[in-house]
């Protein structure tokens, strides 16, 4: 290698050029630059197994991303091959060789998974559910996504190298194994290699699913959770952002040695399976192998026989991918095989919450662990809601109940998602897994498994809503506190009327009883002064007698008011009867009393009556023929409905009376508010004559054939359209006599024009050249500011909200509606737009905003 | 934009035109002045720069780095926005 200081321009462009990385020019600014790019790249190349790559390969990405999509994909791939560790070695060794070979589409393809994965990394921390996973499977993702992308590039040159690179596919998968030695995993190198040899070619779309999945394929035989969880978070993660991870298939199908058929059912792989995968590390993959061996048949992928060992997939996960894997693979036997596997460990599952030894019992999946949770909380019901896949459903049930065991508190937030999620991979995975693998499924295992899924699909459903239903229980009974204020606000409302009720009704009753002692107070009074010539006790006899008197009066009274009966007066001969029923000695002093009432002449509750009702009456007591109570006694009910039907009518008048002014405040309104608008319509009018006389003359003045007047008549016609003319007639009325009073430019004359007399206006002043400038600025669209094509607007608004200011003067403005003009001009103009969700005028201000 | 400046905001909100170098996000009155001693005196040189690195920002904070001892974070910016107002304009 040549020194670098001594390299001219060329070489280095050419140097840079054999590393797959595209420089530009090299010049006196950029040489220095490249230079240390190019010792960069010869030292990634040479060191190979260390990790010093991670920068590369951040910087590759972030090159892939700035747009030197193959220059740095390449030199990503290349980098990020190179800084693989562990494996490394043998995958760079392996990798280094694929490099030019499949620089196009692999570089491509590689690009776009590194980029792809990175970006997915940051979707993935972005998203909600995964806020928590993300943070910590990025802290030890670094690691795995280097050996990732190591494995990712290693698959990828495999990949295109379709069945002819069986050859190929070993060594990347012997470098893919590396990483699951990594793990710990046990090698299925061999089946492994001949699955992975298999089917490069259907890998495409899958590829970057693949990867994931190889990843997870290394980890084969290994219960490591820490890797394997990892692992699958990162898988989860570039899977999740990208597309379905059939590597998953390929991780279960190394283990089912048996199968070995080479189906890949990577297609199938759904991310969700990954992302299950990862809670469920510590679940074997031993499952995946039967999936990986019943999509063996299908061809579609590499098989990953044994490579799923790894303890990092989560049995659940593999299940489901096998799951998938199986439905999309083709394999009839094999598939089955690995479906009655999956029903055990889903029966096992759904058996016991964290009953792995039932897992565990079947042979092959010696590995399924329970303690899985711990990771990634947020995906613990990621295989749950799968529905749709009916291979997917045996899966689901187990890694749902584990993680419903583990975890409650993220059950509602990470269902959803999970749901989706899953839902999602499992729609990628059905284009992607061959129809007729899937139909073969189908027919292989509907007996069996649809009732057995259906009921540990409700059940595993009922799980997850159970769940949510608890989380939604706790925030209910958090409320209750709120609640017990909601009753003591009601409470004290309620109280609060009673009292004022009560309050009323004491006040009504009350009233009823004054009377009667007023009446007393009364009857007390005057016998001190007048009448002293009457002893004491006929005195006490008379208040007696007529205090039952006015009882029985009142009484009466009150009947009649009520309404009962139609009587409101009794006679002095009924009055004497009724005295003397309660007491002979009343009706003597019957005439006493009523001689004392009369001469009395305040109001001491008994009215005396002659025989006309409504004369006053006299002194002599022999006139008296009724007796009347002025103060009914009525019973309560009947008080009460007379006094609310009483309070009814005053509130109702008092209503109508508000109505009333109202009405006839708002039809002023209305009145002075058409004035206006008859005013302003007459200056536009006005405003609109003027123009058209002013434009006129003008006319005149450059061609002398015109006259220089202009028929009013002829005017009106041309300004308003025929349809309006009835209707702007007052308008036009007072336009034109505003403009014979107001208006000194314009003069009113009588012209004779073709024989018939004409009313004609004038435009009297000469056309100067100040006269060109208009009166009232138009306020017209002025045009485009700039020409507006992608260089000038931005492709993401920096803002939801823009505001236009200056487009009108409040002061300035004239009509009522003159906001509403506005928005109207502006929503005209953008009608383009996407659409406008608000827009406000703000009156006030000189500005407006939207 | 939650985490770009105000710098890089105003920056990439419209064409550069004759902006100096100091406008661009990242560069302060220090490294402005150091850039302009070494001929970039506008950002529009600066951005020639970066384009003749074929938009590539590893590359363009090697650059900056060497050429006025930009901190990591400094270069980070100036790239950024550089790349931000290139897929805005150009």
């Amino acid at each position: 290698m040549a020194a670098a200081a001594q390299l001219t321009d060329e070489e280095l462009f050419s140097e840079l050029r054999r590393f797959g990385f595209s420089p530009g020019p090299v010049t006196e600014s950029t040489r220095p630059v490249y230079l240390k790019k190019l010792k960069k790249l010869r030292e990634d190349e040479r060191a190979g197994a260390r990790g010093g790559a991670n920068k590369t390969r951040n910087s590759n990405n972030n090159n892939t991303g700035a747009g030197a999509a193959p220059g740095g994909g390449g030199g990503g791939g290349g980098g990020a091959g190179r800084a693989a560790p562990g494996a490394v070695a043998r995958l760079a060794g392996a990798e280094h060789p694929y490099l030019p070979g499949a620089a196009a589409g692999s570089s491509r393809s590689r690009a776009a998974p590194p980029a792809g994965g990175s970006k997915v990394l940051l979707g993935f921390s972005s998203d909600e559910s995964d806020v928590e996973a993300s943070p910590r499977s990025q802290a030890g993702a670094g690691g795995r996504r280097e050996r990732a992308s190591a494995l990712f590039r290693g698959l990828r040159p495999a990949a295109p190298h379709g069945a002819g690179g069986v050859s190929n596919s070993p060594p990347p998968e012997a470098a893919r194994r590396k990483p699951s030695a990594w793990w710990g995993a046990a090698a299925r190198r061999p089946a492994a290699a001949s699955a992975g040899a298999q089917a490069p070619g259907s890998r495409e779309p899958g590829d970057g699913e693949e990867e994931g999945g190889e990843e997870e394929d290394e980890d084969e035989d290994e219960e490591e959770e820490e890797g394997g969880g990892e692992q699958q978070q990162w898988k989860n993660r570039t899977v999740n952002g990208n597309r379905l991870l059939s590597f998953g298939s390929r991780d279960k199908y190394s283990d089912s040695e048996e199968e070995e058929a080479g189906a890949r059912a990577k297609q199938q792989v759904p991310k969700e399976e990954s992302a299950v995968r990862r809670p469920r590390r510590s679940l074997s993959k031993s499952p995946a192998p039967f999936t990986a061996s019943k999509c063996a048949a299908a061809g579609a992928g590499m098989m990953e026989t044994g490579q799923e060992r790894a303890g990092g997939v989560c049995g659940a996960g593999v299940v489901v991918t096998n799951d998938r894997a199986a439905a999309e693979a083709a394999a009839a036997g094999s598939l089955d095989r690995g479906r009655n596997h999956e029903e055990e460990e889903a029966a096992a599952a759904m058996g016991g919450g964290g009953g792995c030894e039932e897992l565990d019992s079947s042979p092959p999946t010696p590995r399924y662990r329970i303690g899985l949770s711990k990771k990634s909380p947020t995906v613990l019901l990621l295989p749950a809601p799968l529905t749709d896949m009916d291979s997917s459903k045996i899966t689901d049930p187990p890694g749902t109940i584990r993680k419903a065991t583990n975890n409650h508190v993220l059950s509602g937030a990470a269902a959803s998602y999970n749901v989706e999620s899953r839902i999602y991979s499992a729609t990628n995975s059905l284009p992607l897994g061959g129809t007729s693998s899937l139909r073969l499924n189908h027919s292989n295992h509907t007996g069996s498994n649809h009732t057995y899924l259906k009921n540990t699909y409700k059940k595993n459903l009922s799980e997850p809503e159970e769940e949510l239903l608890q989380q939604f229980k706790r925030e209910e009974v958090s409320t209750t506190g709120g609640f017990s204020a909601h009753y003591l606000s009601m409470f004290l409302l309620t109280a609060a009327c009673l009292f004022f009720l009560i309050l009323g009704f004491t006040y009504l009753r009350m009233r009823g009883s004054g009377v009667a002692e007023d009446v007393e107070v009364n009857i007390k009074h005057p016998f001190s002064g007048k009448l002293q010539k009457i002893q004491e006790d006929e005195i006490s006899l008379m208040m007696n007698s007529l205090y039952a008197l006015h009882d029985k009066l009142a009484q009466v009274a009150g009947e009649h008011e009520c309404g009962s009966s139609n009587q409101r007066n009794l006679t002095v001969q009924e009055a004497a009867a009724y005295l003397k029923n309660l007491d002979p000695e009343y009706e003597s002093v019957l005439n006493t009393s009523l001689q004392w009432i009369l001469n009395s002449g305040e109001d001491v509750g008994i009215k005396c009556l002659s025989n006309d009702p409504n004369e006053i009456n006299v002194t002599n007591v022999t006139n008296v023929k009724y007796l009347e109570s002025t103060s009914p006694k009525m019973s309560f009910r009947c008080r009460f409905r007379r006094a609310f039907v009483n309070i009814t009518h005053r509130l109702s008048i008092l209503l109508l009376g508000v109505a009333m002014v109202w009405g006839v405040l708002h039809y002023m309104k209305y009145r002075w508010a058409k004035e206006e608008e008859e005013t302003r319509q007459m200056y536009d009018m006005v405003v609109k004559i003027i123009d058209v006389l002013r434009s006129h003359s003008e006319a005149c003045s450059e061609n002398k054939d015109l006259q220089p007047y202009m028929p009013i008549p002829h005017v009106r016609d041309s300004l308003i359209p025929p349809q309006d003319r009835k209707k702007m007639r007052k308008v036009w009325n007072r336009a034109v006599d505003f403009l014979a009073v107001n208006e000194s430019r314009v003069r009113t004359e009588t012209r004779r024009i073709g024989g018939a007399e004409f009313l004609v206006w004038k435009w009297m002043q000469p056309s100067a050249a100040c006269d060109k400038i208009l009166v009232i600025p138009s306020k017209v669209w002025q045009g485009q500011a700039f020409h507006l094509d992608r260089r000038n607007s931005p492709p993401n608004s920096l803002t939801p909200c823009l505001k236009i200011r200056n487009m009108f003067d409040p002061v300035m403005e004239i009509g009522d509606h003159w906001h509403l003009a506005i928005q109207e001009a502006i929503l005209e103009k953008c009608s383009d737009n996407d659409g406008i969700v608000h827009i406000a005028v703000d009156k006030n201000s000189r500005e407006e905003s939207w | 934009m939650s985490s770009t400046s105000q710098k890089h905001r105003d920056f990439v909100a419209e064409p550069m035109g004759e902006k100096p170098v100091g406008t661009l996000a990242g560069i302060g009155d220090v490294l402005g002045k150091k850039l302009e001693e070494k001929g970039f005196d506008k950002a529009y040189v600066v951005l020639g720069q970066f384009l003749v690195l074929k938009k590539d920002e590893e590359l363009f904070r090697e650059w900056l780095k060497d050429t006025c001892g930009a901190n990591a974070k400094q270069s980070r910016d100036c790239s950024g926005c550089l790349r931000e107002w290139c897929d805005a304009f150009l």
